[in-house]
């Protein structure tokens, strides 16, 4: 960073000193008829145009390495913390505005660099240049000096405007973007049904106040770009008109008067970085307070556990009275879904309680995410090759096995295990993602698995396929399965019928069905989802 | 899978459609173009001034004063010139985008139904979201710094003529060096920023996903994978950037050393032709301000080229959606107005469906509905029941074969019907609850937007609705409905558009039991005394139907009542034995 400064600078001062160049060439060759002065002069206005050549290109390098540089370790820093959070995150802040700072304050931060080193070029261009024509001539100078933070004042009453309606614009912009986003993600709904002439006249009637909003930007711009042209054009004028009164008097040269106005027509540019440095850095001061703000967040049951528990393991809940038998497929049917989900987050330990793994208090497990896997629909596949979108990428898992377990080679057979999975699995209907996820979880083969609702999007007879193979992958290990489906609450070892969120009666699918007739009625009415009523 | 990206215009379209564009409102950039030509015709008036003030003060007899003022006089009207100059095209820019954006959302509106079907939205959205605001940078700030830029050059060099052509000469060395640096870096930067961007927003989706999928990371103990996703991503970009880096590195050190050369030739040669008395000392410093001056608009116009390169990219993504071919072609044949209920049988005939070509989904299926029943379809997954259902809705066309609605003769293809005459026969009702933004009266009426507050309230009584008044804003931003609401107003819909034939894909089979019981008094009210396509999870489903429809490799392999196919003892037969337990 120092060195970009330092070739900033360079880069700047080569751009500052052109105009004393041109103006002693003026003097001493073109005015004085002296060719051999005028060669010289001119040769050394060349070797500054390749020192601004190289310190453009140098400076200009290092400024992309530094802005990169920053948001690619923010970019890190913030992915790594979104994975130290885990299931922490959603609860305590939205996904959108972690991946506003991943995005909008990773920029904001490269920009905030690199305008220091801008500005700092500019500063030293600024003080250089002022110096330069106190040298010349003191009341010149002193224009300048005096005019350089004028300007610069007179012309921020402008920007308080622009910059209301660039934030009332970005706002419709904003709403604009949302009501797209809708129609578009409503497209099937809409083209099925109707009503395309309702929304597009909707769309239209918003967008058109987008552009009244944009237009009012534009009033403000354009005022503030007939400002940045008017006032400085005035010090210029003012720098002229007295320069060409001591050129005439005599204290100057015409040269020098040339060379005065060079100085003043090039100030304008660090004057607008240092503008610019002022917006850039309030705005990179908030991002990184955003950033360290994601930064502070901590994960609310971290997983610090050292005791061993003994194999294999009963897995106990006394909230609820479940007690999970190793080795063996549980299925939970709970009449309130509500229930099975709550008992699952706290076997996993996604919700405090009391749960107890051989007897060891979940909190204090070795390694409890290793040992228990709970695997529910919110999970999201993530992108990648298919068969490390299943695997972790970790090797040596069976995948095959899994796969199968799933009952999803037929999505496997069509894609192939190289097919790349987009982002969410977006591209495989919510049943084909479901038997995804269920191959994922079976493959990485934990000690406990809890399934949430596995198979609520797939139809009967693939469900069918999936009961009957998944008792036999997870055979020998632990495996409770929270569903309502008879298919799949036959094929388990054991089933625990939950109401209040209390096990109220245990044993097998068929014993349940006829000796406890609420959980008969839960089952059915699982049944009946989407039965069609006789009608009238 | 089969989510065909939608295409992308040629550059030919883009260019015709910008032409077209440009000439839409001939008198607005007229207008901008004066006002800027005059703001540059203004600002170059006080570098020939002071040309001759220089020369008046060598010369010992200047009027400072008066060129002062004058010079003055030029600043105050440049500035205001500009000011009126930036606004007139601001103001067409705005108009331009808003165009640009409203016939995009049209063009997405008319899309072909079977390309919305098959295309996901996940490019339409990047394309809404991402090139729209691509483009809007473009107009609002390339495209008028560029068109400044031309003109501020095309005046400078005007000037610089007027000075003394002989000066111009000079300022020609510089040319070939620029053009050649532009030729080379161009085509390459083009490429070069498309890759770059690719893989911005592969680093963002990547972030995005870890933040969406947090809870799976840490369940499934995947931080490792992440971290290493990031990092490649990080790695992937970086080595993008580096190379675009290096293309400015090349370009960037030519332009600046050709601007240096040609001020440097224009003070020496000019210099020369002094000495020789060719041209006087104004001329010289005038010709030396002017070169000087050309740098800043020519470096913006080279910048802005890169700008534009990739407006014209979103341009071709937007203008894409256009070029989708028309999947039907309405005929003059409308079917028999059905008061009776064969004027409204639908039948599919030995129907072919590929998504791939040369890959059927279904083989030669032939199904005549009878009207009124209950039709249950089930099979396994990818056995092509949901193409059938989206056939028998009119969504696809079939490859061969046909389906028809209608009494016998005079029956009309589903495809040659325009779409306002499809939705009052059949309508296909998915998963997908989508609750748009607005009123729920909005997400009702766009099914007849004549519909009257009375049918209005009607629709929402027959479904059970319990949730907010009709005026309530719903969806993103809204108050939010819970899914069995979001059904609800899904099925209530459909009353309002009162088809006679329903196809339901699934359509209830993401609620949780205790809504569901909910909703299935509101389907009873919707599914009265129409005929129901019902493509079924649950064997129930299958059980309560009329009849039930086995598909299997994309054929009907079974069809008839529950009891006539448990009785045939095939494979629907042993499937329900297995789910019903021993019943």
């Amino acid at each position: 960073m120092l060195r970009g400064i330092g070739w900033g600078v360079l880069w700047m001062l080569s751009m500052a000193l052109a105009p004393a160049v041109i103006g002693r060439a003026i003097d001493e060759g073109v005015a004085a008829g002296d060719t051999g002065a005028l060669v010289r002069w001119s040769a050394v206005l060349l070797g500054l145009a390749i020192v601004q050549a190289v310190s453009t290109a140098r400076r200009h390098r290092l400024a992309v390495f530094t802005w990169l540089g920053a948001a690619y370790r923010t970019v890190q820093v913030v992915t790594r913390q979104a994975t130290r959070l885990g299931a922490t995150l959603p609860r305590r802040i939205g996904a959108g505005e972690v991946v506003s700072v991943g995005v909008s304050d990773v920029s904001h931060i490269g920009d905030a660099l690199d305008i220091v080193i801008r500005g700092t070029s500019a500063v030293v261009a600024i003080v250089a240049v002022t110096a330069l024509m106190l040298a010349a001539s003191p009341p010149l100078g002193l224009v300048v000096l005096a005019g350089v933070p004028l300007v610069l004042v007179a012309a921020a009453p402008l920007l308080r405007p622009y910059h209301r309606h660039n934030r009332r614009l970005r706002e419709l912009v904003g709403d604009l973007n949302t009501r797209a986003t809708d129609i578009v993600a409503g497209l099937r709904v809409l083209r099925g049904i109707g009503g395309e002439a309702l929304f597009a006249e909707r769309y239209r009637a918003e967008s058109q106040r987008v552009r009244r909003a944009g237009v009012q930007v534009a009033r403000s711009e354009s005022m503030l770009a007939g400002a940045e042209a008017l006032l400085p054009g005035l010090l210029i004028v003012a720098v002229i008109w007295l320069g060409a009164r001591l050129a005439v008097s005599g204290t100057i040269t015409p040269g020098e008067l040339v060379t005065c106005y060079g100085y003043a027509v090039f100030l304008i540019h660090p004057m607008a970085t240092l503008g610019e440095a002022a917006d850039k850095l309030t705005k990179g001061h908030v991002a990184a307070g955003r950033v360290v703000g994601f930064l502070a967040l901590e994960p609310e049951l971290p997983d610090r556990g050292t005791t061993v528990p003994p194999s294999p393991a009963a897995l106990a809940d006394p909230a609820s009275g479940l007690v999970v038998r190793p080795g063996l497929l549980t299925a939970v049917a709970a009449a309130d879904p509500v229930d099975a989900r709550a008992i699952a987050d706290r076997l996993g330990r996604y919700a405090d309680g009391e749960v107890t793994y051989g007897g060891v208090p979940l909190r204090d497990v070795a390694d409890l995410r290793e040992r228990i896997i709970v695997a529910v629909n919110e999970d999201v596949l993530l992108s990648g090759r298919l068969a490390d979108t299943l695997t972790g990428g970790v090797p040596g898992r069976d995948l095959a096995g899994a796969v199968h377990a799933a009952a999803a080679e037929d999505i496997v057979d069509a894609v192939g295990l190289d097919a790349y999975v987009v982002e969410a699995g977006r591209e495989f209907s919510g049943g084909q993602q479901q038997r995804l996820r269920l191959a994922r979880a079976v493959a990485a083969d934990p000690e406990v698995l809890v399934l949430v609702e596995p198979t609520s999007a797939v139809d009967a007879h693939t469900e069918a396929r999936i009961a009957g193979r998944l008792g036999r992958a997870r055979a020998g290990r632990t495996t409770v399965v929270c569903t309502t489906s008879p298919l799949v609450l036959d094929r388990a070892d054991h089933v625990v019928f939950v109401e209040g969120g209390r096990v109220v009666a245990e044993g097998s699918h068929r014993e349940l069905l006829d000796t406890e007739p609420r959980y008969a009625a839960t089952v059915t009415r699982g049944q009946d989802r989407d039965r069609i009523p006789d009608g009238a | 899978m089969s989510a065909d990206i939608l295409p992308v215009a040629t550059s030919a379209q883009v260019r015709a459609y910008a032409r077209r564009l440009v000439l839409r409102h001939p008198r607005a950039l007229a207008g901008a173009l004066l006002l800027h030509a005059l703001a540059a015709a203004a600002g170059l008036v006080g570098p020939r001034l002071l040309g001759g003030l220089v020369q008046d003060v060598a010369d010992g007899h200047a009027a400072v004063d008066g060129i002062a003022l004058a010079i003055a006089g030029f600043v105050i009207a440049q500035a205001v010139l500009l000011r009126y100059a930036y606004y007139a095209s601001a103001r067409l820019g705005e108009r331009v985008l808003a165009g640009l954006r409203e016939e995009f959302v049209d063009r997405v509106l008319a899309l072909p139904l079977s390309a919305v079907e098959r295309a996901g939205t996940g490019d339409l959205v990047s394309r809404t979201s991402r090139d729209v605001g691509g483009l809007s940078s473009v107009v609002r700030f390339a495209a008028p710094e560029a068109m400044i830029s031309v003109v501020v050059v095309v005046f400078t060099a005007g000037a610089l003529l007027l000075v003394g052509p002989l000066l111009m000469l000079p300022c020609l060395l510089a040319v070939p060096a620029i053009w050649a640096v532009n030729r080379w870096y161009l085509p390459r930067a083009r490429t070069g920023y498309l890759r770059e961007n690719e893989a911005w927003a592969t680093l963002t989706d990547g972030l995005a996903e870890t933040v969406a999928g947090a809870r799976t990371v840490e369940a499934l103990g995947l931080q490792e994978r992440r971290h290493r996703r990031a990092d490649a991503d990080i790695a992937g970009s970086w080595e993008r950037e580096r190379y675009t880096l290096g293309l400015r590195l090349v370009a960037y050190p030519v332009v600046t050393m050709s601007f240096g050369l040609q001020v440097t030739a224009t003070l020496l040669i000019g210099g020369i032709y002094h000495v020789h008395g060719w041209a006087s000392l104004a001329q010289v410093t005038a010709a030396t301000l002017y070169v000087q001056q050309l740098a800043g608009p020519v470096e913006r116009l080279l910048d802005q080229l890169d700008s534009l390169q990739l407006g014209g990219a979103s341009l071709a993504r937007l203008l894409g959606v256009a070029t989708v071919p028309a999947d039907r072609a309405p005929g003059a044949a409308r079917p028999r107005p059905g008061q009776d209920a064969a004027g409204t049988r639908l039948a599919a005939r030995d129907v072919r469906y590929a998504y791939r070509a040369g890959h059927d989904v279904l083989h030669g299926v032939d199904l005549v509905l009878r009207p009124g029943e209950r039709l249950a379809v089930v099979g396994p997954s990818g056995a092509g029941k949901s193409t059938l259902g989206r056939l028998l809705a009119g969504i696809h066309g079939p490859r061969t074969g046909s389906v028809t609605v209608g009494a016998d003769g005079c029956e009309v293809p589903l495809v040659e019907l325009p779409l306002d005459e499809l939705r009052g026969h059949v309508a296909l009702v998915t998963q997908e609850h989508h609750v748009f933004h607005g009123t729920v009266r909005d997400n009702l009426v766009m099914a007849r937007p004549d519909a009257t507050d009375e049918q209005v309230h009607a629709a929402l009584a027959a479904v059970g609705w319990d949730g907010p008044g009709p005026d309530a804003v719903v969806g993103s931003a809204g108050r939010e409905l819970s899914p069995a609401q979001a059904q609800q107003l899904a099925l209530a819909r459909l009353v309002l558009a009162d088809p006679h034939t329903l196809v339901l894909d699934e359509a209830t089979s993401l609620l949780d039991p205790r809504a569901a019981r909910r909703l299935e008094r509101s389907l009873a009210a919707v599914l009265d005394g129409r005929t129901v396509v019902a493509v079924a999870h649950r064997l129930h489903t299958a059980h309560d139907a009329d009849r039930v429809a086995v598909v299997e490799d994309g054929r009907i392999s079974e069809l008839g009542s529950h009891h006539e196919l448990i009785e045939a003892d095939g494979p629907y037969a042993a499937l329900w034995r297995s789910w019903h337990g021993s019943t």
